[in-house]
């Protein structure tokens, strides 16, 4: 590899990542640290992808990630959304992973009561 | 270590063994790698084992036996399926993690570092899994529960059978 | 049956004036023309915010949130969304409005004070994809370096970064590479330490689950500049998720060619590798650390020669902790200039911290360098939860030491910690609240030393057991005085001459605690009491060793689990005489510490008390004057909670005592301090009834002038309970207005009858019970707007929860963070207005709360016809306690052991002493009582049994499972703000206070202990009936 090869790969992810030019719309990204998992954050997971298969949201992408740090909040999730405030969610669980689809992906109504933080920008 | 007096038993878990040693023969100081291994295979390491890799890596016994027994994640007796790690770290003492051991304790009846009648669970205490902000927090093999109180500890360890026995 | 849709409809003011009652009944008219009726609930809900975008409505459970709906709208949401399944997209609430109240929303501070450098990819990027690193300006830095920098040019980076080691002792890491480099050798290693042994530490964790490739970025950059082309990593075998990620990057990397050969095309390779920890503490320390790599007892070996000469296989061998390494990529990416502007003079950049303990929000914070640890503890953490105190923050693990409240002003860096006793350690920060026993503590991190030590050197291993030995000792009760110095020397020779860092910190908890928690130590040894209710030999029960008078709930609890009425309230009598008036007022100290509580909720003591005491009210009074009595006389003087008590208990021990009262009434501040609606007099004035029939003789209107009086009329001791009526000063202009009045003033002229005229606007000062007494008096009263102004904030009012919150309940208003600057009175004197100031909270004082700072610019006016301050009060001075010695705030000084004053024979207790509940006065009463009895030369015996355990007969497994505790019943609000007399807390009934006393987990239980050293065994209880 040369220092230009990485220039390429960044260059590309970056863009995927900022959802600028990525096929996605918004991107969720579950905490999945030791604390994120003993909180539940599988459930978490598989809730998100249950309901946006359910609701064929194609434009939607779910990854995962390490720990935000808040832990008495887990499971944490985050919310990238082009041209929105990037969004932390916590204590969301089964059921609050399944409202956050509905309400806030969906609806465009972020759920107030579980969010931590709001970001400008990514 | 008389090579000729020891007999290997020819099984899966030697071979697989024996495979991990051959592959890490070489790399520097792998003694400790080749235990992890072995306890992962056996569940503990029983002195058959602890001979098996003395020969292999010609280690002298008396040299493994210290290693085994300087490092508390290295168990010599045999243990239950699975093992619950209560975490004493300090989050979890603060937190009240001596009343979870002993509510498990009691719901299993056995004493910290025992094993329960069917062999399905080995009670012992660990020094942090880095959960601390999830104290308290014990550790069913290497799945983390946290958020702790007895009797939440309790449902744990039963649900966990369940789902095991279904 | 549940439905399949719930339709909200908001029936706030706003909305119904937009008509939302006309939409809801349209609503339903067309679910049931299309059948839906049984499908689809509609409610009618209150305010839901956003009434400007009126009328709305939510449907669940999808939560589609509805505005500005019009009744034509709604045939086509029915067939639309709730027949259909497909929202009405036009009539959807979105952004901007829904952006803006996210952004209103207030974020918890948590994340408004962190700087996030190590963990800056930690919760963003996915640790198992590279690609999602490198899109991060990952390996920039190592591609930067090898191009463009020669090795020494990194480590004069370093250098003038100022970073330094995050792993515990602080060692500037551009120093250490500059030592590898430059040490002789063929072959030369890095190594990251990543045996995060410290309990209650778990940054390293966190970064290598989160952003593995950081630190073998960092490992890789170390290496070039030192030379090495060979890394390990020594993981904890605890961390499988962090291990694993660790493989995924290891092999993601050298995929990519980013570890491995001629990285960059360049003569520069690096492998890395990793090695498994074992569970071995000592481990953490590097030449420990280098052994068990070796594959060898993780054994410490003698330095030097340090490791950068002669590490690992005996090679040139740096070795840096996870968060240092994952520091280096951001350092050379921004530049050393960047970095060193980060942080303190001495102590650069960020530090991770884990928080955890006794906090609302734990967790990971990264901090600018420098922060006080208040900030940590109360900004980012949150504060205590539960309503507790906060004590100390423990850091740097078994290795560092517990630092008090009044240092929460001070900045946490390498060299303000290490003066406060304690270390940074590797960053773990554990929050404890008054809950936690300080020596318990310290033996607790010695056990761990203790079993952690590798056994080579004998301080370490002697030394730590000889400390672990006092340590139980003294927390079974057997400690004596010199064991304190004992456990200084040893800990001072330890930490001289221990091998390794583990012997030289083990002693720092048991150091840092002793020097300032050494009352603690002292309690411990000489008092037999752990006040914290820890150390389990020390007492039954939590709640009766939390309760001043040390009330036994735990037994008459039982007692009342089977319906034992008579036997609960002998068994509170031993300890107060008081059981009606504490059930109504008492701040209930035992529900605090009750073990319930850690389950479910806490038992309600209280309100279980209530009905045997009440009980006890209409049954003919069982305690008869003593028969013999002792020759010796005794007068007490005022007839409030402390002289009562201490009477009672004369009587109890065969005195017949007098007791001086100057009001018209006895009873204190119980009879004319707290209102009616709160505690009847009738219930008091019963009491007290029941304390006569025993023997004290009370005589009303009579106030006492001189104590030599009282010897000339032959008494031989007198003990002093005047209580404090003086109230504290504002100190501000147009205090002596007319319509200024005290709050004990106040609530004493109303109690005795007199009549006050209130006004429309009365404001009161102050924050504690009796700001609220008062307040809730004068609405009672007729006036119609009331205020209550604070200081500080709600949460650190001193009035009870319930208090506040009845006095929300019923309209009163209030104002903190609010300080009075001025009272304006009119042309005839009368007060007018107060004027205002705002306060913020600023630094903390020695209580460990926050000062309130007047805000300069934010003056108001508040029009008022009564003012009542409540602001404390102290003792009044007359000619009674002249000659006595006085406590710098003006109240009588006494020996706390024997509660005498500075006079011979003449003792003092309750508000006169210090300010205090009903319940602290009674136990000073009580004590006092003893200590007469002795000071006559007599044993100062009180019936005291044998406290043990009782096993009630009720089937307990039942109520093992979580069962909320019982509420009482309340006197409806808009009676009750009517009626002076109308009790607002009714009580519950006898069937559910049994149920109750069933929640209780009887803590008590394998308990039999004598306790106090001073109330032996002599007469059962029913012989001193």
């Amino acid at each position: 590899m040369k220092l230009s090869d990485l220039k390429k790969i960044r260059e590309k992810y970056s863009k995927d990542m900022n959802l600028r030019e990525g096929k996605a719309r918004i991107k969720i990204v579950v905490s999945m640290g030791t604390s994120g998992i003993a909180s539940g954050a599988r459930e978490t997971l598989k809730a998100l992808l249950d309901e946006i298969e359910k609701r064929e949201l194609n434009d939607v992408l779910v990854t995962q990630s390490g720990e935000r740090g808040l832990s008495s909040h887990e499971p944490v999730i985050t919310v990238y959304e082009k041209g929105k405030p990037t969004i932390v969610y916590g204590d969301v669980s089964d059921n609050v992973a399944r409202k956050i689809i509905a309400e806030h992906i969906v609806n465009g109504n972020p759920v107030s009561e579980y969010i931590l933080e709001v970001k400008e920008e990514g | 270590m008389d090579n000729a007096r020891f007999h290997i038993p020819d099984n899966e878990e030697y071979r697989a063994l024996k495979k991990f040693i051959e592959e890490h023969r070489n790399t520097p100081g792998p003694l400790i790698q080749v235990l992890h291994k072995a306890q992962s295979i056996f569940g503990y390491l029983p002195p058959e084992v602890q001979k098996f890799v003395s020969s292999e890596l010609n280690v002298p016994l008396s040299e493994i036996y210290g290693v085994v027994t300087f490092y508390n994640f290295f168990r010599t007796e045999p243990i239950g399926k699975h093992v619950i790690n209560v975490c004493t770290g300090t989050a979890c003492h603060v937190k009240g993690s001596k009343v979870v051991l002993e509510a498990l304790c009691k719901e299993l009846g056995v004493e910290v570092g025992g094993t329960t009648e069917d062999k399905f669970y080995t009670i012992s205490t660990a020094r942090c899994f880095g959960a601390c902000g999830l104290a308290p927090v014990m550790v069913i093999d290497e799945e983390v529960f946290g958020r702790l109180s007895p009797q939440k500890a309790i449902n744990i360890i039963k649900d966990f059978k369940k789902a095991e026995e279904n | 049956m549940a439905k399949r849709l719930d339709v909200l409809v908001c029936g706030g003011g706003a909305c119904i004036s937009s008509h939302s009652h006309e939409i809801k009944d349209k609503l339903i008219k067309v679910i049931e023309e299309k059948g839906l009726s049984d499908e689809i609930n509609v409610v009618e809900t209150g305010c839901m915010g956003p009434c400007e975008l009126g009328p709305v409505m939510v449907v669940y459970p999808d939560g589609s949130f509805y505005i500005k709906l019009k009744e034509e709208d709604i045939e086509e949401l029915v067939e639309e969304h709730f027949l259909k399944g497909r929202p009405v997209k036009r009539l959807l609430w979105e952004t901007p409005e829904a952006r803006k109240i996210v952004e209103e929303k207030k974020q918890i501070p948590f994340f408004e004070k962190q700087k996030k450098i190590v963990l800056s990819n930690c919760g963003k990027i996915d640790p198992e994809n590279i690609n999602e690193y490198i899109a991060q300006r990952g390996y920039e830095a190592l591609g930067k370096v090898l191009t463009e920098m020669k090795p020494e040019d990194v480590i004069e980076e370093m250098i003038n970064s100022g970073l330094r080691g995050r792993g515990g002792a602080g060692f500037p890491t551009g120093l250490k590479w500059k030592f590898t480099r430059a040490s002789e050798g063929d072959q030369k290693y890095v190594v990251c330490n990543a045996d995060e042994g410290d309990p209650g530490a778990f940054m390293d964790r966190a970064v290598l689950e989160g952003d593995p490739h950081a630190v073998l970025e960092g490992m890789a950059i170390a290496g070039y500049a030192i030379g090495a082309n060979m890394g390990y990593i020594y993981v904890r075998a605890e961390y499988p998720l962090a291990i694993k990620r660790l493989e995924i990057a290891i092999k993601q990397a050298k995929e990519l060619g980013l570890l491995g050969k001629n990285i960059f095309e360049t003569d520069f390779s690096f492998d890395v590798e990793l090695r498994m920890g074992a569970g071995a503490f000592v481990c953490g320390e590097e030449t420990a650390l280098i052994a068990s790599i070796e594959g060898e007892r993780g054994q410490p070996r003698p330095k030097p020669p340090y490791p950068a000469q002669k590490g690992l296989w005996g090679k040139p061998t740096l070795i840096n902790n996870v968060e240092t390494l994952a520091n280096i990529r951001h350092i050379i990416l921004n530049g050393a200039s960047w970095f060193a502007s980060i942080g303190t003079e001495k102590s650069k950049g960020t530090k991770v911290f884990a928080l955890s303990g006794n906090v609302r929000n734990t967790g990971l914070v990264e901090v600018p360098m420098g922060i006080t640890l208040g900030e940590l503890v109360y900004d980012i953490g949150g504060g205590i939860p539960n309503g507790k105190k906060f004590k100390a923050v423990q850091t740097g693990g078994p290795s560092g030491g517990c630092i008090p409240k009044k240092f929460l002003n001070s900045p946490i860096d390498y060299e303000s910690l290490k003066a406060l006793g304690s270390i940074m350690g590797s960053g773990g920060l554990i929050v404890l609240d008054e809950d936690t026993c300080m020596v318990n503590m310290a033996k607790f991190f010695l056990e761990f030393s203790i079993e952690e030590s590798c056994g080579q050197c004998s301080p370490c291993r002697i030394g730590l057991r000889q400390m672990y030995e006092i340590l139980d000792r003294i927390t079974n009760g057997e400690g004596k005085l010199e064991d304190i110095d004992r456990l200084q020397e040893l800990g001072e020779t330890i930490k001289a001459t221990s091998l390794c860092g583990l012997g030289q910190s083990a002693p720092n908890p048991v150091l840092s605690t002793l020097k300032y928690f050494r009352d603690e130590y002292i309690k411990h040894i000489v008092d037999k009491e752990c006040e914290a209710g820890v150390c389990a030999s020390l007492f039954y029960a939590p709640c009766e060793n939390n309760c001043p008078a040390n009330v036994d709930a735990a037994r008459y609890i039982s007692y009342m689990a089977e319906g034992k009425l008579e036997l609960a309230y002998y068994t509170h009598m031993k300890n107060n005489p008081f059981p009606s008036v504490c059930a109504r007022v008492c701040p209930a100290f035992c529900e605090k510490r009750c073990e319930r509580g850690k389950f479910d909720e806490p038992v309600a003591i209280r309100e279980v008390k209530r009905l045997f005491a009440d009980w006890a009210l209409n049954e003919p009074p069982k305690f008869t004057p003593p028969e013999d009595s002792k020759k010796e006389k005794v007068a007490i003087i005022g007839a409030g909670p402390a002289g009562l008590a201490c009477g009672f208990y004369l009587t109890r021990m065969g005195y017949k005592p007098v007791v001086f009262e100057a009001l018209p009434i006895p009873g204190g501040m119980m009879t004319v301090g707290i209102p009616e609606y709160r505690l009847p007099k009738k219930v008091t004035l019963k009491e007290i009834e029941i304390i006569e029939k025993a023997g004290v003789e009370i005589r009303l209107n009579t106030r006492v002038e001189s104590l030599d009086k009282l010897k000339e009329e032959g008494f031989d001791a007198v003990f002093i309970a005047t209580g404090a009526h003086t109230s504290r000063k504002m100190n501000i202009p147009g205090e002596d207005a007319e319509g200024v009045i005290s709050g004990i003033d106040f609530l004493r002229k109303i109690n005795l009858g007199e009549n006050i005229e209130v006004g429309e606007n009365v404001i009161v000062i102050g924050g504690g019970s009796t700001a609220t007494d008062a307040a809730r008096t004068a609405l009672r009263l007729g006036a119609k707007n009331v205020k209550i102004v604070y200081r500080r904030t709600k949460a650190e009012m001193p009035a009870l929860p319930e208090e506040i919150i009845e006095s929300e309940e019923e309209g009163i208003e209030f104002e903190f963070l609010t300080n009075p600057l001025e009272i304006i009175k009119d042309e005839k004197g009368k007060v007018k207005a107060v004027r205002f100031i705002r306060t913020e909270l600023g630094e903390f004082d020695d209580s460990g709360r926050r000062r309130p700072v007047p805000v300069e610019g934010t003056e108001f006016t508040v029009k008022a016809d009564l003012v009542i301050p409540c602001i404390g009060q102290k003792l009044t001075m007359s000619k009674l306690h002249a000659g006595l010695e006085l406590y710098p705030n003006g109240h009588l000084k006494v020996d706390p052991e024997t509660m005498m004053t500075s006079k011979e024979g003449v003792f003092a207790g309750g508000d006169a002493i210090y300010p205090s509940t009903v319940i602290e006065s009674v136990a000073q009463g009580r004590k006092a009582a003893i200590a007469i009895d002795k000071y006559f030369g007599y044993e100062g015996a009180l019936f005291e049994e044998e406290r043990g355990e009782y096993v009630p007969d009720y089937d307990e497994e039942a109520y093992l499972k979580t069962i909320l505790r019982k509420k009482p019943e309340y006197s409806d609000i808009r009676e009750r703000i009517k009626s002076m007399a109308l009790e607002v807390n009714k009580g519950m009934s006898l069937k559910d206070a049994i149920e109750e006393a069933r929640r209780c987990l009887h803590c008590d239980r394998g308990k039999s202990l004598l306790k106090k050293k001073v109330e032996k065994k002599h007469k059962s209880l029913e012989e001193m009936l």
